[in-house]
């Protein structure tokens, strides 16, 4: 493998382009743990039922990149309804409950809506394409869409970081990561709050979905392999922590990509080393605190 | 008092040993896949009925004991001699896997133990995933056939009946004696018994071990029963497996994971006889179970029979792992 | 009756519908059942393929297919006349485990004499433990590891499809052309890190050598399937400036590697040649898919409507799906394998396991292909591939590959020359 300047600054775009995806993928996973100490395994499953509206809505008043927009903000709206709705009638009822029935019930939801996206949906793949044509840099040949992911992924953390720092309910959902009593006794409808998270955790589903159509068609089973990377990143970053979460899907991502061009089949492998190595030395992980053990 | 403690084990084995008299090789191979996943989710619930934790990688064992038979297996043949030997050998490798991970997950408890057990339990998954000259990558191995003995289906029910019948003997015992009881202590909680100077992660890693080696048994049985492995095998939705069976069939009861494995079994078998909707249908049962059964159905039945101190590992008192109160 | 096709596919398959639907196949023929007196034994059919996971997309035509075919045949009074074909369904999840537990329930449980199917090689090899050891004849329509017919070979199995060896040697023969035409030194691999791709690289690694010993495979890549971000692999390649980068990529992932290389400017850079281009990449990949790319087809329907087979089918599958729809490559090889089977039955006079694989080994039959005989000492059917290139045509709303420049590879120039060579291969089984 011929290692020179061109192919490492290249490898580097693209782990940082896969990092901001899983970022996009992980932020509200993260979130969701951090504030509710539930771990969501259907995550992924709700990105996929966000990308499959997304393409719904696309495919009514398509096609343009306004348009897509359009589309990708009503799959916003949509999960964010669902994933409100959801944790006022089940979520809510399973904070009191034991771990592995909140495992299980956040695991059923992966096979339920699995199910339900192919009874509505049907088998078939769906992907949106723009016909991006390649950017042509110094004599190498990037993709501009790698540009705008990593755009999108910046402005979500930076969205994010400023929203739990300087407003209000950012404040409230801070702490409520550390204490749940205290918001409570300040008279701060916690409930509320927790729904509010929860929806915005899949809101963030949905905008990554709509980040990955254009790239990657949406399938049965895409969320099977997206979530186990996703709690890869999560854990490594610490859950809750969303600079931590950042931080991590930046290792991943860039590690990936080297690790592609040395043992291009266990990429994942090396992925999960990195995991468990820093379960074991951290497991709160780089960024969590280890209060929450 | 006496029947309530064996009565429904005995007559669960005894049921499983007249199934292949009724001829049909359809349900001698349900039976079998019953009793085989029976050990395995039982294996589980050393962890967490006993131990109060939850694995969702104890499936690597599993895998890990199949390819062990498997690996052998198809190396040597399958003569009686090195059949054996197959079998028996996925449970000292099963073991000695969960001794390594066992030493790093037993130090965290509650929501990262769960977590640790899922990292290391997909790490093995793309282990072998990635070995594809050892292990066959995605291919997995195949022709995995028993010696011609054993070949009937009804045979290999019998050997698998023995089999898991020993082991049941054999965790009954281990979860009887003080070391058990130990494990019941920990559970319930963990510094009261360190306070008495129990070596309470030694105890836990012990336990871990056992679990690995007990279900890579499963997975030792596993491999010759299909003729086949495959990766999926260690994988994170195979380790959901034990969990919804103990939960199904009641994690606070000694046979309770066994009883779960038959409903599961026999719900697999007949749902996906009848439409391909499967996941929706487990799902559901799986949401139901959660929110009208917490105990589990043989739980919840034996809550009706049973005596003070009967039912095998009494409920904990408190909730065992954080809830957001624990913050 | 299937106007709207997801949703009254979907129902289709579950498996009450499916034996009503292929028992009855319409009214009339539910009488004429019932009017003959003697009512013959129906004949059992397995169908395992995948309706989860991610073999689902290329599993629907399959489906189709055998559903259309079997509700044909039995309005014809069935097999012989009198073997009324019962189909049973089973999803094998695109995983080998599950595919291996639902044959063996099909198998043990509704009593089938045959079973069609399975979408991955892998799930394929784990299948053959079972049909084997049942003597269940298996067709596979989809699945083509060469290890199918050779290292793993059982008697009940036959194959529909080119097999690996022979689909990647078609590649290598068109592609060693272009390597000594454009004075090619060196290329590189990518593929799915599972059963088929594995075997089809090899077989075009074998092929290739020893047609052009100089051009040297410099580096592969595997990935794992399902993979949805391949920009590391595609900036691996392009560092290493291959001549060529051969794809050993089926399904999704083919059309998630292609759109994504795409922008990338890989297509600028070098030649993709390799990928599995059947109707549904062609389809569901229209906009995006370079035009010029080559790529290989398994059973193209418009470079093969001089058929009187496919013409038969094409018919068919207007009536059911619509004027403007037509059946994948996959449905095609499916089609073929039910009437294969009616072809074997009519032939033995009978339905039994035994007849039924001795009429058929060896046996000539009319397939969407046109005629192609079973080779006697593996069961591989003598179909070729079809390379050809991505290009548009007035007919139809999809790229096709180019029919007028199309590479028919034939079999016999693909497979292992003789005989012997594929019995040294077959191990026995014990």
């Amino acid at each position: 493998m011929p290692f020179d300047a061109d192919l490492l600054m290249t490898q580097l775009v693209v782990g940082v382009a896969r990092a901001m995806m899983l970022f996009l993928l992980s932020a509200g996973l993260s979130l969701i743990f951090g504030v509710m100490n539930v771990l969501n395994f259907a995550h992924a499953t709700f990105l996929l039922l966000g990308g499959y509206i997304i393409y719904s809505v696309y495919s009514l008043i398509g096609p343009g990149i306004l348009m897509f927009l359009l589309a990708v903000a009503a799959g916003c709206v949509v999960l964010a309804a669902i994933g409100f709705a959801l944790e006022r009638l089940v979520i809510s009822r399973m904070y009191e409950r034991e771990l592995p029935e909140q495992l299980l019930l956040t695991f059923s939801f992966v096979l339920i809506i699995g199910d339900l996206i192919r009874l509505v949906w049907g088998v078939e793949d769906r992907s949106v394409s723009f016909n991006i044509e390649p950017l042509e840099i110094f004599g190498t040949f990037v993709n501009p869409y790698q540009f705008v992911v990593i755009g999108l992924g910046l402005a979500v953390a930076l969205g994010l970081w400023m929203f739990l720092k300087f407003t209000r309910y950012g404040r409230i959902v801070r702490a409520a990561v550390h204490s749940r009593e205290m918001v409570s006794a300040l008279g701060i409808r916690i409930r509320l709050i927790y729904a509010s998270v929860f929806a915005l955790g899949l809101a963030l589903a949905a905008l990554a979905a709509g980040a990955f159509l254009p790239t990657a068609p949406m399938a049965l089973g895409v969320d099977i392999d997206l979530i186990v990377q996703s709690f890869a990143v999560v854990v490594i970053g610490g859950f809750g922590s969303i600079l931590g979460t950042f931080v991590a899907s930046l290792i991943v991502g860039i590690v990936y990509a080297f690790s592609v061009l040395v043992w291009p089949n266990g990429a994942l492998a090396v992925v999960f080393l990195i995991v468990v190595a820093i379960l074991i030395w951290r497991p709160w992980g780089l960024f969590g605190s280890e209060l929450r053990t | 008092m006496k029947f309530s403690r064996i009565g429904p084990a005995s007559v669960f084995f005894a049921f499983m040993a007249i199934v292949p008299l009724a001829g049909s090789v359809f349900w001698t191979m349900i039976a079998t896949e019953v009793l085989i996943m029976g050990l395995f989710a039982m294996s589980f619930n050393l962890i967490y009925g006993y131990m109060g934790q939850i694995s969702f990688g104890h499936a690597a064992f599993f895998g890990i004991g199949a390819y062990a038979t498997a690996m052998i297996g198809r190396t040597f043949g399958n003569d009686y001699g090195w059949f054996f030997l197959a079998l028996a050998m996925s449970v000292p490798v099963a073991a000695i896997f969960a001794a390594i991970i066992g030493f790093f997950v037993i130090r965290r408890t509650g929501i990262y133990f769960a977590i640790l057990t899922m990292a290391f339990g997909e790490l093995m998954f793309f282990l072998v995933f990635s070995s594809y000259s050892v292990t066959g990558g995605d291919n997995g191995i195949q022709g995995l056939l028993p010696p011609p003995l054993l070949r009937a289906p009804s045979h290999y029910h019998y050997l698998v009946l023995c089999v898991v019948a020993l082991c049941f003997v054999l965790l009954w015992r281990i979860t009887q004696s003080p070391f058990g009881y130990t494990l019941r202590a920990i559970r319930d909680n963990a510094k009261r018994v360190r306070f008495i100077g129990v070596n309470v992660e030694f105890c836990m890693w012990v336990n871990f071990v056992v679990a690995g080696a007990f279900a890579g048994l499963a997975g030792g049985l596993w491999a010759p029963f299909t003729r086949s492995v495959a990766p999926t095998l260690l994988n994170w939705q195979e380790s959901g497996i034990p969990v919804f069976m103990a939960l199904i069939g009641g994690a606070y009861t000694f046979a309770g994971p066994l009883f779960g494995s038959l409903i599961y079994t026999l719900l697999h078998a007949w749902v996906t006889g009848v439409t391909q909707y499967w996941s929706l249908v487990i799902g559901l049962v799986m949401v139901f179970i959660v929110f009208l059964a917490p105990t589990g159905v043989v739980g919840s039945v034996l809550r009706q029979w049973r005596t003070p101190g009967i039912s095998a590992p009494a409920e904990p008192k408190t909730p065992t792992v954080a809830s957001p109160e624990r913050g | 009756m299937l106007k709207d096709q997801n949703n009254s596919f979907l129902n289709a398959i579950s498996r009450r519908d499916f034996i009503l639907k292929s028992a009855t196949a319409g009214a009339a023929v539910m009488m004429s059942r019932h009017a003959r007196a003697e009512a013959a034994e129906p004949y059992r059919l397995g169908l395992l393929l995948s309706a989860t996971g991610s073999g689902a997309n290329y599993s629907e035509g399959g489906i189709k297919a055998v559903t259309n075919a079997v509700a044909e045949i039995n309005g014809r009074g069935g097999l012989l006349g009198k073997h009324q074909i019962e189909l049973h369904f089973r999803d094998t999840q695109s995983k080998p485990d599950s595919a291996a537990r639902e044959a063996r329930d099909v198998i043990t449980r509704d009593n089938v004499r045959a079973v069609i199917g399975t979408w991955s090689s892998a799930e394929a090899l784990a299948v053959e433990e079972i049909i084997d050891e049942h003597k269940v004849l298996h067709f596979a329509a989809n699945s083509n590891s060469s290890r199918l017919t050779h290292e793993n070979f059982s008697p009940w199995f036959f194959q529909y499809s080119p097999d690996t060896r022979m689909e990647s040697g078609a590649i290598a023969v068109v592609l060693a052309e272009m390597a000594k035409k454009n004075n090619w030194k060196s290329f590189v691999s990518i593929g799915q890190d599972y059963e088929w791709a594995r075997a089809q690289q090899a077989g075009f690694l074998e092929a290739f050598n020893k047609l052009v010993p100089d051009v040297k495979l410099s580096k592969e890549f595997w990935f794992k399937i399902g993979e949805t971000s391949f920009g590391p692999y595609i900036s691996g390649i392009m560092a290493m400036k291959p001549d060529f980068c051969f794809g050993a990529i089926a399904g999704k992932d083919n059309v998630t590697f292609i759109e994504q290389a795409r922008p990338a400017g890989l297509f600028k850079r070098t030649v993709y040649p390799g990928g599995l281009l059947s109707l549904s990449e062609l389809q569901q990949l229209k906009d995006a898919l370079p035009r010029g790319m080559i790529g290989v087809a398994r059973a193209p329907f418009y470079a093969l409507l001089d058929q009187p087979v496919m013409q038969k089918y094409l018919k068919m599958y207007h009536a059911a799906y619509g004027a403007d729809a037509y059946p994948s490559d996959w449905a095609c090889m499916h089609y073929d394998a039910v009437y294969g089977l009616e072809q074997a039955v009519t032939k033995a006079g009978s339905i039994e396991n035994e007849d039924v694989r001795k009429a058929l080994t060896g046996a000539t039959i009319d397939t969407c292909r046109g005629k192609a005989t079973f080779r006697a000492c593996n069961n591989q059917l003598g179909v070729p591939s079809y390379v050809g290139t991505v290009t548009d045509s007035p007919d139809y709303k999809f790229p096709i590959l180019d029919p007028k420049t199309m590479t028919k590879v034939s079999a016999e120039q693909t497979w292992l020359p003789s005989c012997e060579e594929v019995q040294a291969l077959q191990k026995k089984r014990a």
